[in-house]
Parts: C-alpha cells; sequence; structure tokens
C-alpha cells in the first residue's frame, strides 16, 4: 500500500513538474511581471531548486502534514483542505452505502429470472444511468426539484445563515445530501447492477447452486445465501473500483452542487494552477482510496475462505 | 487424407472461409437484438447529423459572427419557440445550432480517443500478453494504479497546462477540414490516460488464446511470431476490440463533457459539454440551453452503450445451455 | 421382478434457446426398480443427464418439462407442487455430479453444507445435527470428520471431494441415487475407490442406483440394467449381461465396441459422424444418419421400444434383419 501511495505521489509530482515551473505558467496571461519578482517568487515556494529535491522536501513536509502554502493566496494548503475533507466523505459514504443497499436485490431479482420484463427495464435502465454524464443528471434534479417544485435546495451542504431546510440543523443538513447523494447513488446504482447481475446469472448457472436445489434446500436459501454471497465477492473488488469511479465523478457532482468538498476544490485550485493545493488534495484522495481499499480487503477475506487459506 | 481439391491446400482456406460464416452467423444474432438495432440506428442517425450539422443547422458555428444572429436580434435567453425550437443562450446563440454542429465535435472526440486508446492498448496489450515477462509485469502495476486512482483528477491537470499554450480559437487544416487545437489537445489527454484498461483486457484476452491448442499446434509447426501474432491471435480478439470500441467512444464523450462542463474545455469550441458549461450559472433562467444539449450527450452515449452491447451479445455468444 | 420405484414415461424436456428449441430429452421411457443398480449410457449429449435433473424438476433455464409422467413410488412427480417438490429433493431423490470442485459451494465449509441439507428436512438440535455429519463422513470415509469438517472444498482433493459430495446426497439416505458420471472428473487410481464405496453403501442403505456414464466398464462392473440414450431418446434397455452378449440396437453395438480391452487384439472401432443437432433432429430414428444398417423406413417414421426377448426392448426396425458382435465375439 505505501509503495502505491508513494508511486502515486511520485507520478502526481512528476506530472505536474513536467508539465512546466508553475511560475511561468501563472504569467502567462500577464505579461507585465518583471524578471526579479518571478526569481523572488520561485525562490519563496522553493521552486528553484532541482525537482528530486523539490520532492523530497515535499515528502518531508508532507509526513509532518504540512502540504505548504497556496500559490494562490499564500494560505497554508492545509487550512483550505482540511475542511473539505468530511464533506467529501459525508457524501460518499452515504452514496455508496445507500447505492449498495439498493442494487442488490434489484440485481438478485432480474438475475434469477434473465431475459423476463423486469429483467430487460433493469438492464435497459442501468445502461441508460452509464450512458448519462453525472453532472448533467444532477443539473435536472436542481431545474427540477429546486428551481421548479422548491422542495430541496440546489446548493451547498448547509444552509445560509438565518435559514435552516425544515426547521432543524439536521433535517438541514439531510435536504442538502438528497439531491447530490441522488445522483451519485443513480451513476453508481448503474454500474453495481450491471455488475452484480452478471455475477448473479454465471453463479446461479452453476453446478454447486443446482446441487444445492437437487439436495432441497429452499429456493431463497439458494438464491440469497449460496449464490449471492458468491457473487458479491467479485463485487467486492469492484466495489473498490466502483469508489474510484465515484471519487473521480466527485469533482462533477460536488461541482454541480457546490458542495465544499475536495472535489470543487481540486477543479478550483487545477483552474488557478496551484500546484501544492493540488498534490495535496491528490495525496489525500489517495489515502482515502488506499484506506477503502483495505476495508474492502478485509471483507473480502471475511466472505471468501479461499482468500483466508492462501 | 487426400485433398479433395486445391483450396485446401492453402493453410488457411478452411479457417478463413469459417471465420467468415462466425461475421455471417454474428449479423445475424445482432439483427435479433432488437436493442442493439436500436443502438446502431441512433449511431448511424448521430453519423449524419455530424456530417450535415452544419448545413442542417439555421445558424453557423459559434466563433462565426453571424452565430450571434439572435442577440443581434435582442433575442438572448429566449425560451424555445417557433422562432428557436430550443430556444437561445446565454450568448445569444440558436441551442438547436449548437447542438447541431457540436454533433460532429461529439464524434470528433468519441472516434480519435477511441482510435488512440485502441492503438495503443492493443500494441501495449499484445506484447505484454504474448511475450509475459517484465513488460506484463510493469503494464500490469501502472494500469492498477489507473485502476485505484481516479484518472480525471490527472487529466484536468494535463488539459489544462497543455490548453495553456492553446491559442485561443487555432485551429489546423487537415484534408481541407478546419480542426480546433484546443479540443485536440483534450482528445490526446483523454486517450493518454485512457488506454490502461483497454490494454489490460486486450492483455487477457491474448493470453487466453495463447493457451489454446491450436496456438501450440502453429509453434511447433515453426510459425514466427509476428505471424501467430497477426493471422492468429489478433483475429481471434478482433470482436472483443470491436465491442471494446465502441464503449469507448461512448464514454470517451461522456468524459470530455465533463471535462468541458468543469470549465477545462476548449472555450471556443462549442461542444456539448462547452454549451452546458457556459449556460450553467444562469441556468435557472435558460434551463432549456442545459437540458437539450445534455440530451443529446445522453442519446449520443447511449446509442453507442447499446450498440456495445448488442455487439458483445452477438459476438461473443454465452452459450445458454 | 422387483417392484417398479420409478417410472419414467414420455419425457419431453426442451430447451427453448435463442436458436431454436433443443428437443434435450424427446418421448424417453423407463424405470428403475427397487435395490437395483441401473446404468444411464451414452455420449455426452444424448439426454442422460438431463433425464435425471428432470426427475428431480431442477431443470436449469431455458429448459422445461414439456410432456410426459414421472411416476415415484406411485405418485407423479410433475403433478406436485414445488414445495411438495422440494421436501422430495434430497430426501428421497438425490443426485451426485460430474465435477466435485464445482458441485461445492466453495465459500462454505464441509459442515455448514451438510448442515443445510440437514437442516432443510428436519428439524434437529445442533448437537445432533453435529454428529450426523460426523457420522456422514465416516460413513463416506473421511478420516478426521471432526477437524475436516471445519474445512472448504478447496482444501480436499478430488476424491475427496467428491466423497463430500457423496455425504451430502446420502445425508437423509435418499432411495433413489441419480450418480452422473461420478468419477469421470477423477484421477484413474481414485476412480475405483469412489466406485466400491458407491457400491458398498447403496447395499449398506438399500437404495437405487442410476449410474450415468458414457463409460461401457463402469456399466458393466456396477449395474444389472442399462438404458441406451442416444440424441434423447431411448434406442435400448436390456440386462446388463443381454446386453454386453446381444446387443440389439446398431448404436449400442458401436459403443461397445468402442471400448478398448486388454485380452484381444482388434481394431477399435469408432462412431462416424457426430451426435446430431438437437434443434433439427434427423427425422426417423435419430441414429440413422450414422447407421450402417440404415434403410428408408429408418428416415421417416421414429422407431419405438419393443420387447425382442424378456427384459430386453430395442428401438430398431430392422433388428431382425442383423447380427450384432457383442463383447465375446
Amino acid at each position: 500500500m505505501i509503495p502505491v501511495a508513494l508511486g502515486i505521489s511520485i507520478v502526481a509530482f512528476v506530472t505536474m513538474y513536467a508539465a512546466g515551473d508553475p511560475i511561468s505558467l501563472i504569467r502567462a496571461g500577464k505579461p507585465n511581471v518583471d524578471q526579479t519578482t518571478l526569481n523572488a517568487l520561485r525562490a519563496y515556494y522553493g521552486l528553484d531548486q532541482p525537482v528530486p529535491i523539490q520532492y523530497l522536501n515535499w515528502l518531508t513536509n508532507i509526513l509532518q502534514l504540512n502540504f505548504g502554502k497556496s500559490l494562490y493566496g499564500g494560505q497554508p494548503v492545509i487550512y483550505i483542505i482540511g475542511p473539505k475533507i468530511w464533506p467529501t466523505i459525508e457524501l460518499q459514504v452515504v452514496s455508496l452505502l445507500i447505492a449498495f443497499a439498493i442494487s442488490i436485490p434489484i440485481a438478485v431479482n432480474s438475475a434469477r429470472k434473465p431475459y423476463s420484463k423486469q429483467d430487460v427495464i433493469v438492464t435497459s435502465f442501468s445502461l441508460f444511468g452509464v450512458s448519462m454524464p453525472t453532472f448533467w443528471f444532477g443539473l435536472i434534479l436542481i431545474i427540477v426539484f429546486s428551481f421548479t417544485l422548491g422542495w430541496l435546495p440546489s446548493a451547498g451542504a448547509v444552509g445560509a445563515a438565518g435559514f435552516l431546510w425544515w426547521g432543524n440543523p439536521i433535517l438541514d443538513q439531510i435536504a442538502h445530501l438528497i439531491l447530490p447523494v441522488a445522483v451519485l447513488v443513480y451513476v453508481s446504482l448503474a454500474q453495481n447492477i450491471r455488475l452484480i447481475r452478471a455475477n448473479m446469472l454465471e453463479i446461479l448457472r452453476s453446478d454447486y447452486i443446482l446441487a444445492a436445489r437437487a439436495s432441497g434446500i429452499s429456493e431463497r436459501k439458494v438464491v440469497y445465501g449460496y449464490a449471492l454471497r458468491n457473487a458479491i465477492t467479485p463485487a467486492l473488488t469492484f466495489l473498490a473500483i466502483a469508489l474510484g469511479g465515484m471519487i473521480a465523478g466527485a469533482p462533477m457532482t460536488e461541482y454541480v452542487f457546490s458542495w465544499p468538498g475536495l472535489g470543487r476544490q481540486y477543479v478550483q485550485s487545477t483552474l488557478n494552477l496551484d500546484f501544492p493545493t493540488i498534490m495535496g488534495i491528490t495525496m489525500i484522495i489517495t489515502v482515502m482510496m488506499l484506506i477503502a481499499n483495505l476495508i474492502m480487503d478485509i471483507l473480502y477475506v471475511y466472505i471468501d475462505p479461499r482468500v483466508r487459506i492462501r | 487424407m487426400t485433398p479433395m481439391n486445391p483450396e485446401n491446400n492453402k493453410p488457411n482456406a478452411g479457417y478463413k472461409r469459417r471465420s467468415a460464416s462466425q461475421w455471417a452467423v454474428a449479423w445475424r444474432r445482432f439483427r435479433r437484438n432488437k436493442a442493439g438495432v436500436a443502438g446502431l440506428i441512433i449511431v448511424l442517425a448521430v453519423v449524419f447529423v455530424g456530417i450535415f450539422g452544419d448545413a442542417l443547422a439555421p445558424y453557423p458555428a459559434f466563433p462565426n459572427p453571424k452565430a450571434l444572429t439572435p442577440f443581434y436580434n435582442g433575442d438572448v435567453r429566449t425560451p424555445p419557440s417557433s422562432k428557436y425550437l430550443l430556444g437561445t443562450d446565454v450568448l445569444g446563440t440558436d441551442v438547436l445550432s449548437d447542438i447541431l454542429h457540436g454533433t460532429k465535435y461529439a464524434l470528433y472526440v468519441g472516434v480519435v480517443v477511441t482510435a488512440i486508446t485502441m492503438a495503443i492498448a492493443i500494441v501495449v496489450g499484445s506484447i505484454a500478453g504474448y511475450f509475459g515477462s517484465w513488460i506484463d509485469n510493469v503494464l500490469m502495476r501502472l494500469t492498477e494504479v489507473f485502476l485505484v486512482f481516479p484518472s480525471l483528477l490527472f487529466i484536468l491537470i494535463f488539459v489544462r497546462v497543455f490548453t495553456l499554450g492553446a491559442g485561443a480559437g487555432a485551429s489546423f487544416n487537415f484534408l481541407g477540414i478546419s480542426i480546433p487545437i484546443g479540443l485536440t489537445i483534450v482528445i490526446f489527454v483523454l486517450a493518454v490516460f485512457n488506454w490502461p484498461g483497454d490494454a489490460r483486457m486486450i492483455r487477457g484476452e491474448f493470453m487466453r488464446i495463447r493457451e489454446l491448442e491450436f496456438i501450440e499446434a502453429e509453434k511447433a509447426l515453426g510459425a514466427s511470431n509476428r505471424r501467430i501474432i497477426f493471422r492468429h491471435i489478433l483475429p481471434n480478439i478482433l470482436s472483443s476490440i470491436i465491442v471494446v470500441a465502441s464503449l469507448t467512444i461512448a464514454y470517451a464523450i461522456l468524459l470530455e463533457a465533463g471535462v468541458s462542463f468543469l470549465g477545462f474545455g476548449d472555450v471556443n469550441t462549442m461542444t456539448w459539454g462547452q454549451i452546458l458549461e457556459n449556460n450553467f450559472s444562469d441556468m435557472r433562467i435558460v434551463w432549456w440551453a442545459e437540458v437539450f444539449p445534455g440530451l443529446a450527450i445522453l442519446i449520443t452515449v447511449f446509442g453507442f452503450n447499446l450498440l456495445g452491447d448488442g455487439l458483445s451479445d452477438a459476438l461473443n455468444p454465452r452459450l445458454r445451455d | 421382478m422387483a417392484e417398479t420405484l420409478l417410472k419414467i414415461e414420455g419425457l419431453k424436456t426442451y430447451f427453448f434457446t435463442e436458436a431454436g428449441i433443443v428437443k434435450a430429452v424427446d418421448n424417453v421411457s423407463f424405470d428403475v426398480r427397487k435395490g437395483e443398480s441401473l446404468g444411464l449410457v451414452g455420449e455426452s449429449g444424448s439426454g442422460k443427464t438431463v433425464t435425471a435433473l428432470s426427475v428431480l424438476r431442477i431443470v436449469p433455464k431455458p429448459g422445461k418439462i414439456v410432456e410426459g409422467k414421472i411416476e415415484f413410488k406411485g405418485e407423479d412427480l410433475l403433478e406436485k407442487n414445488e414445495t411438495e417438490m422440494q421436501a422430495m429433493r434430497g430426501r428421497e431423490i438425490a443426485i451426485i455430479f460430474q465435477d466435485p470442485s464445482s458441485s461445492l459451494n466453495p465459500i462454505f465449509n464441509v459442515e455448514t453444507q451438510l448442515r443445510d441439507v440437514l437442516l432443510a428436512h428436519e428439524k434437529i438440535s445442533k448437537e445432533e445435527c453435529r454428529k450426523k455429519i460426523i457420522d456422514l463422513m465416516n460413513l463416506v470415509g473421511i478420516p478426521e470428520a471432526e477437524i475436516r469438517m471445519r474445512e472448504f472444498p478447496h482444501q480436499f482433493s478430488g476424491g475427496m471431494k467428491q466423497r463430500v459430495a457423496i455425504a451430502r446426497a446420502l445425508a437423509l439416505q435418499p432411495t433413489l441415487l441419480f450418480a452422473d458420471e461420478p468419477t469421470t472428473s477423477l484421477d484413474v487410481t481414485i476412480q475405483a475407490q469412489v466406485l466400491d464405496l458407491l457400491e458398498e453403501l447403496k447395499k449398506k442403505l438399500g437404495m437405487s442406483l442410476v449410474m450415468i456414464t458414457h463409460d461401457m466398464g463402469i456399466i458393466a462392473k456396477m449395474t444389472t440394467r442399462v438404458v441406451v440414450m442416444y440424441a434423447g431418446n431411448v434406442c435400448e434397455i436390456a440386462k446388463t449381461e443381454d446386453l454386453y452378449e446381444h446387443p440389439r440396437h446398431p448404436y449400442t453395438a458401436l459403443l461397445l465396441a468402442a471400448v478398448p480391452r486388454l485380452d484381444r487384439k482388434k481394431k477399435l472401432r469408432i462412431i462416424p459422424g457426430n451426435i446430431p443437432n438437437l434443434i433439427e433432429p434427423p427425422s426417423g430414428c435419430r441414429f440413422h444418419p450414422r447407421c450402417e444398417y440404415a434403410t428408408g423406413k429408418c428416415a421417416e417414421e421414429p422407431p419405438v421400444l419393443e420387447e425382442v426377448e424378456p427384459e430386453h426392448f430395442v428401438a430398431c426396425y430392422e433388428w431382425k434383419n442383423i447380427s450384432l458382435k457383442g463383447e465375446n465375439h
């Protein structure tokens, strides 16, 4: 895990510095900054040193949670990123759990009667789901539920000062979560259903399912006890990837709903070419992904004995 | 056994004939698949609009001042009407025209990203899958990083940095067609970050076919690596490549729309994502300028996905026994 | 003559695939007697397994039993509802599949898999259940049952896995056991052990055994009567000895001639052609395109089983006119 994190940090670092010296890049639109100022800026941010040294400096600092200073306003990066971590985790975890809870029964039912009417509807809907731009679905929800019906807030994670949705801080939080969660759930729902359904279809055809039926075990137990547990295992591996997909989708969703999370900050910082902040967010997202992967691995071992033994 | 006719003396005669009929069978299977056929029809319609969109559109494409005719008529942000079927946007351009012009960009993105992606993926995937060893190792580690880490984050940085140098509205001529440079840069970045997954798939297919007995037989007969790869393995995984290509087109169109929507696109090329971005902050008023271009993306991507699924069913039939 | 346990009459099980209707089992009739060992023999794809699955009514989709009667202990199984049928499976009729590594659920340990079967049919305490499982494992010859019951299928060897599968099938002492090619996927040395075990258990528990196989050697070793199937049809039913001595159906004769023998140097016969496409099977007798004795009539009307001597049935128009060689000729 640590090598992967290091690898990603090197890739990100090299990527960014291969792209160019941030100071000259920022200057690109502003020709009237003189060379001395630029050199002073470079020295201030330590950009005058060789790239490997810069990387090592950055790495030692980051291990002490010192992400450096933003090139855009000079604030310490940690102050910019810190408050944005929780909203992103909140959004992602809630969506992931809801998506899984919904997709399992739908996928199982449609796999039990493949090519039935219900199955065709479910598979077309999930194909439709993967064909829909995440952010556009968000836009539609905002147009319908916020602008037209006025039922839900269109932006942010909490109500503006003095105004709470549904009159209570907790309900207000929930009101703000509903639309972005709906978007993330719908997007991952489609993927989850397609994956679990495909696994279930294959497993329901396997000999041990036939054998379980042949020994008089009830259909319910065969489907949910025997088949589903086998189908979930590969789905779990995929869950880690799905999480990657969701985090990749996070910038879009957070941008659409002005959600004060890492994704929206990332978009903003990248537009500003604020490299220390970009690197900071990249590393935090990497660590989050790695933790998620670790959790998946633990679950995997719990579910599949073959992994446990090896 | 004596050959009945000279045809059989050619080593590949039987093989070729069989593969031709395989395609015929696949086509018959495909025709029966309503969803796949619907996808094909959508794709053909999109291609038609892509080619003739400029002629069909009531107004020319954006950087052309005539695109702003509604603006000069004072028709900015007008809702859909008989005059402007899908309304006009915040800039004062006709949304319908924008969508029609944007079709060719969507196809350009989809096709070129896919072509580059598949080219890299086939080369790397074949080498890794056929020769294994360290190439395979490096590739697998690399794709794992891409699978774990959301590549969109890298894509955004690259697009941002590389489009800095591109002059506003610059374009180059290719076979007499003017192609926007900014959009082309976006396309290359998308392709560069898109190939590892497909390479992994092709590697898997290669490894599967490589183990089959007829490859062993070919090797025993002294066939060269090149011959085995090009004559025997690639034709056998062609069907998988076609399916993946169709899905990659869909994915690339979606991705470009997202990148443009986030404000990283080529501002002078009105791709569908760009239209959405331009009108985003005013969408409370100009909802039509958000709904219809998005619908165009959805329909196009859905078409390619349906086609891909249909092809997958037709070309790699899972025997239902 | 022993009492009839299972009587299959005019069974038709079709698979409704995209490519067309596959007539996997088409008008099959035979019976299984109490306590006997019956062989069900034929090439792969001849409908042996589907026949067994039809009796248990677990034909996988898109397969469906279209017509026929399956009388078990005098009751028609096709008339029963799903709950009644569930109670029959495992308790009255059980099956062992070909490949134990795919027929055991990989993620449950042996104890759980055996317990699930026991608890599906009986309300017993945890302790009793455990005891039964240990007894079962001892019965099928798995040593150190108490330790091994906690292990997972992948920790067992092929032969041991098949023993576990047998234990599962015999958990409730069924009266009828289908063994679907139970040794095909095992090493040759293990095959004999498993066959001996099946024979011993059959005697011990007094059940009827239907051996589904394509191996004429196993038929000779294990069975007293044989049903020969070809392309979804029954072509011959006879006592095993009779069948080996005087096969009446040309297909049976070819099957016998395809068995290698050490005691004489004879060229092995291959059966020309392939098993037919069951979507559009050959008209008349399904074997006629591959049959060297076929006449015009064979292509027109499918022959029916007729009793040519006591206990010997054959579905062939030409049986009188041809003399076929059996094992000892």
